[in-house]
């Protein structure tokens, strides 16, 4: 059949996120970063996984029973996604360390003016804050850690970035089991997609920080759920932060909400986001209901 | 190309198959050990019919071992086909890479409901000591996507029958 226009009455098929390039300076350098938003509301500020992007939430971002509360916004990690890398990336190997990461979150956070944000991180963004909120609880409304642990070692390896390995089908291939063998197929080949476009080096880069520089045991103990709520959400099949890791947190953290979800794996926003959401509305009643 | 599963190479070397002396050995021969000769039967036709291997398997040649508990296997692959399977391999059928772990922690990967930890020949390599991958482990991660599909095979094919 040719190609036919479009009927006059019939509406573009666009969903309501938007996404826009923003330009910021992060420890010296300069930045070209994607941020993508739907909704309105009190800001919550999505942070992805390792070796992905902010696609990753789009069935978050699409829902509307979120977005009519909340302004939500993600975006993706320089090196990562659309972000591009700084100047001169030829000449550095790229490696996220704690404070690194915490500065770029801290960069996109001031840039967008996100006032009071419910932060949301999954795998290394669950980990990461947990330190959010040990530094910045008076400035913060809560976190949603999901997948989060304090200390996840194990990890990293020579093989994620090697020149006799295609480390894009590496990566996808090594983070795939991370779902649970019961979300649906197209959801976690999706996820799989995502990782194998990752640029050299990025998923080792982001595994760096996971499993050799990540280190919160410490920290996590500072954190006033009075002044910062926490909830924290793992899937009963994620076998890098086990769920018996996330209990250890939440148990260093007094009054910290602790729940596991049953038949989910490492990705509960994109692997089975039905299964996912009823958790998350619960997470964000506990951490956001003040806001 | 043989499709069959070939137990032994030679009758010379048929008493590791621990029958009689006396009995005449025989090249094909129903096993009674896990998983079992049905079951790599399927096995084999599930992977030699897969569509994504179809797609993704041009480059996946070698030879490496699956074994359980005692019994050791050497999947020979062409075009991420199984071309043969040869039961307890001689020294002199080489293989690049292997994954060992006891008969019961291959039940538990086959089993319907796999237990977390066991849903996944990587969540293995990570949580279950006894889960082992053996050899060149630069050759496994090569083909990773493949052979991660010739293992998810496995889940599919299912346990095999008692």
């Amino acid at each position: 059949m040719p190609n036919s226009p479009m009927p006059k009455d019939a509406m573009p098929d666009f969903e309501p996120i938007t996404g826009r390039y923003i330009g910021l300076d992060i420890s010296g350098e300069r930045h070209r970063i994607f941020v993508e938003e739907a909704g309105q509301g009190p800001p919550l500020l999505l942070l992805h996984t390792a070796g992905n992007d902010s696609r990753q939430f789009r069935h978050l971002m699409n829902d509307a029973a979120i977005t009519e509360r909340f302004r939500v916004v993600a975006f993706d990690m320089p090196y990562h996604g659309r972000s591009t890398p700084p100047d001169r990336w030829w000449l550095k190997k790229f490696r996220l360390t704690t404070e690194s990461y915490l500065g770029i979150i801290r960069a996109v956070w001031l840039a967008l003016g996100l006032e009071k944000p419910t932060v949301l991180g999954c795998s290394m963004g669950g980990a990461i804050v947990l330190k959010l909120a040990a530094r910045y609880q008076g400035e913060i409304a809560g976190i949603i850690g999901l997948e989060s642990s304090a200390y996840a070692p194990g990890r990293y390896n020579d093989f994620l970035h090697h020149p006799a390995i295609h480390g894009g089908e590496l990566c996808a291939s090594y983070t795939y089991g991370l779902n649970s063998p019961y979300s649906p197929e197209v959801n976690r080949r999706e996820n799989w997609w995502y990782y194998a476009q990752s640029g050299p080096g990025v998923y080792q880069g982001d595994v760096y920080f996971y499993s050799i520089d990540w280190d919160a045991r410490e920290d996590i103990k500072e954190i006033d759920t009075k002044r910062c709520k926490v909830a924290l959400l793992t899937g009963e099949y994620d076998y890098s932060c086990t769920p018996a890791m996330s209990e250890a947190v939440a148990g260093a953290i007094p009054g910290a909400h602790f729940a596991l979800m049953k038949g989910m794996g490492h990705f509960p926003m994109i692997e089975n986001y039905p299964g996912f959401r009823p958790y998350l509305l619960g997470a964000l009643d506990h951490v956001a209901a003040a806001v | 190309m043989q499709q069959g599963i070939w137990i032994g190479g030679r009758s010379d070397l048929g008493s590791f198959l621990s029958q009689p002396a006396d009995e005449t050995f025989v090249g094909f021969v129903v096993m009674s050990n896990f998983p079992g000769a049905a079951w790599l039967d399927e096995y084999r036709d599930r992977v030699n019919g897969d569509p994504e291997l179809n797609v993704i398997g041009e480059w996946f040649n070698t030879t490496f071992t699956l074994t359980f508990g005692d019994h050791r296997y050497a999947l020979k692959i062409d075009q991420g086909k199984i071309a043969e399977i040869i039961a307890a391999p001689r020294l002199d059928v080489r293989s690049s890479f292997g994954f060992t772990a006891p008969v019961e922690v291959w039940e538990k990967f086959l089993g319907p409901d796999p237990p977390p930890l066991y849903h996944d020949f990587f969540a293995m390599l990570m949580r279950v000591p006894e889960f082992r991958l053996e050899g060149d482990g630069l050759v496994a991660m090569q083909n990773a996507r493949a052979l991660h599909r010739l293992m998810n095979i496995m889940r599919e094919t299912g346990m095999p029958d008692a």
